[in-house]
């Protein structure tokens, strides 16, 4: 592209990225993109390795990049991820609320649910999201900017078998957007939420096992890929996209779309006399 | 200043079409930026006129008057004078309508719905296939987020783009696995005078809206093309809105 004046809103140069769950996944994908879009990163995930050769893989492509292991389910942990954001680049400008588990999500019926198992999944995958947006929240007060964004899941918009605190806290998490944006727009604060359809990845596979083929189901007629969602959060975390707050951005091979018909199924009917 | 490749649209032929309003030449420009050749279609000559002064002087397009019996057909056989393929296709159908109910008469009930919602119909039935058989195609619906709210005096209108949010969602499941993308830009007030925010903030809705300004085409431009490139690849039916946080409003 040459000389651009509507879209070099895209480049994320000069931006300071906080990315949950950046190691793995989708996460993973996100934090190359905006790295090559000029974005500093930095990088939170409970396990060092992931993160650390994500850091390392975003300053090989010239920007700089930290990782801070971080159990986002512990506030203490939260609190320190970004200060050492703040230590290590003076602002926060996107935060990025990617952490979720999948793999570990418990399929049963409810009344077999124990208390431990619905707590420790909103946990990670609500309850988070809220301790990083409340943590970051008075810093983009004070700098009168900030993104946040946050990665939730069709299983957010409808139900799932047996999938019961999976779809609770990503409907949560469309949520949060919604009522962060409403609160804090008047600070210069947006709040947006990535809805991803089933996107195959390391941590999925116990769903995978679930779902009939190999994406054919989808009006796509293919599963997304993590790669699906790089230019995407670029956008998202962009000056781009600063007009739009409170919104889902749904990417999901059209599964929502067709919603209640099954695939194939395709009536031709006259028009009636 | 680092912007990925990914969302050049260079090489690619953008199909343009307005019904009304005044912010189809924005999107002409965004798209040229982008790197495509844009092809306009307008529902009067003026209109035309408008978006080919925002475009490249060798650009060409067709007025189409959707109520004339195959107006899409025509439109394209002007297209083919001067192209070989249509990779993207953009319906801005958002010409504004609004008065109370008892004084919308059938004729105007009729014209809103055939310039907001027939012509893209009728395009698209022309468009689609030949996307299909290239494997390859997006297409954006410029609608207006009273799709999915209701607003006094709004029943007409809204109906237009309500209609245009179910085509959206119908053509993406018949038509997305031709390695076609059909999703909507969902829209609220947008200026394209460089309106002050003073100005902007007399007007009672702006205040209502949680960012307190209104949307300009810089702002909508960048999401357009990210749209159209091949990049956008998993989202298809969707409408995305970009209305400074309106539909979060209680």
């Amino acid at each position: 592209m040459g000389a651009i004046s509507m879209l070099e809103s895209l480049s994320l140069e000069g931006k300071t990225v906080v990315v949950t769950g950046g190691g793995t996944g989708l996460g993973r994908a996100m934090v190359r993109d905006m790295a090559r879009a000029g974005a500093d990163l930095v990088i939170a995930g409970r396990r060092t390795g992931p993160i650390e050769e994500a850091a390392a893989e975003a300053e090989s492509l010239g920007v700089k990049a930290i990782s801070v292991a971080t159990d986002v389910t512990d506030s203490a942990q939260v609190a320190n991820l970004m200060k050492t954001c703040l230590q290590q680049f003076g602002k926060i400008d996107v935060l990025l609320n990617n952490a979720g588990a999948v793999s570990d999500n418990v399929r049963k019926p409810i009344w077999d649910l124990t208390d431990e198992e619905w707590d420790r999944i909103m946990r990670v995958n609500l309850t988070g999201a809220f301790y990083c947006s409340r943590e970051v929240s008075q810093t983009m007060v004070a700098q009168e900017h900030g993104k946040i964004i946050n990665v939730a899941s069709g299983f957010g918009l409808r139900g799932g078998r047996e999938i019961y605190m999976y779809c609770v806290s990503k409907g949560g998490m469309i949520q949060l957007s919604r009522v962060l944006s409403f609160n804090l727009a008047r600070y210069g604060i947006t709040a947006n939420t990535i809805v991803p359809g089933f996107v195959p990845t390391g941590a999925t596979d116990s769903m995978a096992a679930s779902l009939p083929r190999g994406g054919e189901f989808l009006p796509n007629g293919k599963l997304g890929k993590s790669e699906d969602f790089g230019p995407l959060a670029v956008y998202l975390a962009s000056a781009a996209s600063d007009y739009m707050t409170g919104e889902m951005f749904i990417a999901d091979g059209g599964g929502l779309a067709a919603g209640i018909t099954p695939t194939g199924h395709a009536p031709v009917v006259a028009l009636e006399a | 200043m680092p912007v990925l490749p990914e969302y050049d649209l260079s090489g690619k032929t953008a199909i343009l079409a307005t019904s009304g309003g005044k912010e189809a030449p924005f999107w002409g420009q965004a798209l040229v930026e982008a790197g495509a050749s844009v092809f306009a279609v307008a529902r009067t000559q003026a209109l035309l006129d408008a978006v080919l002064k925002s475009l490249p002087s060798s650009s060409n397009g067709a007025v189409m008057d959707a109520n004339l019996p195959d107006s899409a057909k025509h439109v394209m056989a002007q297209f083919d004078q001067s192209h070989d393929k249509v990779d993207i296709l953009v319906n801005d159908a958002r010409s504004m309508y609004a008065q109370p109910l008892e004084e919308i008469s059938a004729d105007d009930w009729d014209a809103v719905q055939t310039r907001n919602a027939k012509a893209p119909f009728l395009l698209s039935q022309q468009v689609l296939p030949r996307m299909a058989k290239a494997e390859f195609g997006r297409v954006v619906n410029m609608i207006s987020e009273l799709a999915e709210r209701g607003m006094i005096n709004g029943s007409a209108f809204a109906a237009s783009q309500a209609a245009v949010l179910a085509l959206t969602r119908s053509f993406a499941v018949e038509w997305s696995r031709f390695n076609i993308r059909i999703n909507a830009i969902g829209t609220g007030l947008i200026d394209t005078e460089g309106q002050s925010l003073e100005t902007q903030q007399e007007e009672l809705l702006v205040r209502y809206t949680p960012l307190r300004r209104k949307g300009n085409p810089s702002d909508i431009g960048p999401l357009l093309v990210y749209l159209c490139s091949e990049s956008c690849d998993y989202s298809t039916g969707q409408p995305v809105y970009i209305d400074g946080g309106l539909n979060a409003h209680p």
